[in-house]
């Protein structure tokens, strides 16, 4: 009977251990990669991903459960569309996000802007900001979220694997001809990708040369005369208009035969997701460029 | 007053004609390509004549698939607003009137976005057919609506047509507001106007529309006199004013539908060009309607031209261009000259 007491006494004293201490559980305090201060509880256990990338990079680093809301772009895995979706960069439903009660919101420096932050801390909501600008940040990004959400090591085994098949890339282009590139990431107007862009960076890295690569805007729109007066070599199509038919800007290409890329049929499309958003993917998206620029070195190498 | 004979008319259409040539030329002269002038000039002559000398394969490219069919184009946009507006600013008496006044714009732009959205490639035909069967469709409803016992009364027709207008311009902007980011940049470039949309095939096919039209009007300028001293006026000299209203209203609404089909919402055009126009030739219409045309599609053009090499190798949309020099040049007009009292 005594027994019995102690051992009640016992598991009463655990029960409350455990039960004061997951409600005071660990707080992170770090510095986001906009150097704001955040704090959350620790592991977070409630998230809500604002942009696309991130939203990759949680899936990748194989959290599901703890993510609770997701932007309305967000399209990839095919499981987070089916997540509640908390609004679009340019209009957030905070009455939405509140609902949630998340522990930790991850929002994009390139997207989402700062005022939506400041509104989110005045809600109460704790926001981390990453921001990545390269190729080589989105690998820190990366990293950085595997520390906040606790998942260094698959975030490192990602990130490791990204930067080997990235060094394969540059490995086996390094001495070829770099040919004069455009990519087109809008049809009307049409619209490329200037220096800061992620595909800009992509290019260099692929071992091609992008012909609005000096351009100072980010997303600068060229008309026709100047993309045949560059005369590229290889054109990208990189629609970010999922219902924009590959078929039909084809077509409208065909009809300027001074420009080489038309001229020698090397136009190709990429999936604009690969080669405009900094996620875990972004590494197909440079494979894939990589091989339509020199599909010579790649023909053996990577099977398509 | 000087008096207005056929010969005067011809004389300055002439002239104007000129002027309009010389535009187009210094037009494919310009552009973010360096392509030296005289050559750019030789490269169009030989064409003309159907010899292929001068240039290279991409110079001959750019000057004859790109500057010259832009030109053209946005000559004739110029020529179809300018005479639409003129004609606005006679029928409804108001020299405010311009060519989207009656809601037309409005319509051109619901058939553009719905086009834009459900995807339906806005390279081919599909977008200036939408805008312009939504251009005519917004005509019969403001006619349908604007008329009283089958007659048309400028204050009733206008009200309609602004009335249209404005719910289709909260169509509009549900429309924009449940966009995509990429849809939004096309929608918003239509909404600016802008002839990057267009290519050489439109010519063709606003062509017949923009001729009509302002031949129609041009017909009736000595009609369109009489109804500025008062409709009553009109009717006692023995003008059929009901048709001549129809006929005008219809003419204009058909040249604004052509115009903003093929590059959209293009502003100040139709506004500041007739009364411009009316300040150096006066009023009658015998003369303002061929010289808002030459005049309008000589001003297009030059803005168009600035549009695309101001900030080259980014483009403007051209209709930032004529808002910036139109709106001031009209204010100046406005507190110089009294634009309204020559009306």
């Amino acid at each position: 009977m005594k027994n019995h007491f102690i051992k009640l006494i016992f598991f009463l004293s655990l029960v409350i251990f455990l039960g004061t201490s997951a409600s005071y559980s660990a707080t992170l305090t770090v510095n986001d990669e906009a150097g704001r201060e955040v704090s959350f509880p620790f592991p977070p256990k409630r998230i809500v991903s604002l942009a696309p990338n991130i939203t990759e990079i949680l899936y990748s680093l194989g959290l599901d459960e703890e993510i609770v809301g997701v932007s309305n772009h967000c399209n990839f895995p095919e499981k987070a569309k089916r997540k509640v979706r908390v609004g679009s960069y340019i209009s957030l439903d905070f009455e939405k996000i509140t609902s949630l009660n998340p522990d930790l919101i991850i929002a994009t420096g390139a997207g989402n802007t700062r005022e939506m932050v400041g509104r989110l801390g005045k809600l109460g909501f704790q926001t981390y900001v990453i921001f990545p600008k390269n190729f080589d940040d989105i690998l820190q990004s990366i990293i950085h979220i595997g520390q906040v959400v606790n998942r260094d090591r698959e975030a490192r085994g990602i990130t490791e694997g990204m930067k080997r098949r990235s060094q394969r890339v540059i490995e086996l282009t390094k001495n070829l001809p770099r040919p004069k590139v455009f990519v087109q990431i809008g049809e009307a107007p049409i619209v490329t990708v200037g220096k800061g862009s992620f595909a800009d960076d992509l290019l260099r890295l692929a071992g091609g040369e992008n012909i609005a690569g000096k351009e100072k805007e980010v997303y600068p729109r060229f008309g026709m005369e100047e993309i045949l007066k560059r005369s590229p070599e290889v054109i990208v199509i990189s629609s970010m208009n999922p219902k924009g038919d590959y078929q039909k800007i084809l077509q409208e290409w065909t009809r300027w035969k001074t420009i080489p890329a038309v001229k020698n049929g090397r136009i190709y499309l990429i999936d604009s997701d690969l080669l405009d958003r900094p996620s875990p993917r972004i590494i197909d998206g440079l494979e894939e460029l990589a091989r339509v620029l020199h599909p010579e070195r790649f023909k053996k190498s990577i099977q398509n | 007053m000087k008096i207005i004979t056929r010969k005067r008319v011809l004389t300055l259409s002439l002239l104007l004609s000129l002027l309009l040539i010389l535009v187009i030329l210094i037009s494919i002269t310009m552009g973010s390509a360096k392509v030296p002038p005289l050559r750019s000039i030789r490269i169009l002559f030989e064409s003309l004549l159907g010899l292929k000398g001068t240039g290279n394969e991409t110079e001959r490219t750019i000057i004859l698939s790109l500057r010259l069919p832009r030109a053209i184009l946005a000559g004739m946009v110029g020529a179809g607003l300018s005479v639409s507006g003129a004609t606005f600013q006679a029928l409804l008496r108001n020299p405010l009137a311009d060519p989207y006044i009656l809601g037309v714009s409005s319509g051109a732009a619901v058939g553009a976005i719905l086009v834009i959205l459900l995807g339906l490639g806005t390279h081919s035909l599909g977008l200036p057919l939408a805008s312009f069967l939504g251009a005519l469709l917004t005509v019969l409803m403001v006619f349908y609506f604007g008329r009283q016992d089958r007659k048309i009364h400028p204050h009733t027709l206008l009200l309609a047509g602004v009335i249209i207008g404005s719910f289709l311009s909260a169509l509009i902007m549900f429309f924009i507001s449940v966009s995509q980011k990429e849809e939004l940049h096309t929608i918003i470039f239509w909404l600016m106007g802008d002839f990057s949309f267009s290519n050489a095939r439109a010519i063709f096919i606003i062509f017949p529309y923009i001729f009509l039209g302002i031949f129609l009007l041009y017909f009736r300028s000595r009609q369109l006199n009489l109804i500025l001293s008062g409709e009553e006026n009109a009717v006692q000299l023995g003008v059929d004013v009901e048709r001549l209203k129809l006929i005008s209203y219809l003419s204009a609404s058909l040249l604004t539908a052509a115009s903003v089909s093929v590059c959209g919402l293009i502003g100040f055009v139709g506004l500041i060009i007739p009364h411009s126009v009316r300040l150096v030739f006066g009023p009658d219409h015998r003369l303002l309607i061929p010289a808002s045309a030459f005049i309008g599609a000589s001003f297009l053009i030059a803005s168009d031209t600035v549009a695309r090499t101001l900030l080259a190798p980014t483009e403007l949309p051209v209709g930032v261009i004529t808002a910036v020099f139109g709106g001031p040049f009209f204010i100046y007009l406005l507190r110089t000259r009294k634009v309204i009292k020559t009306l």
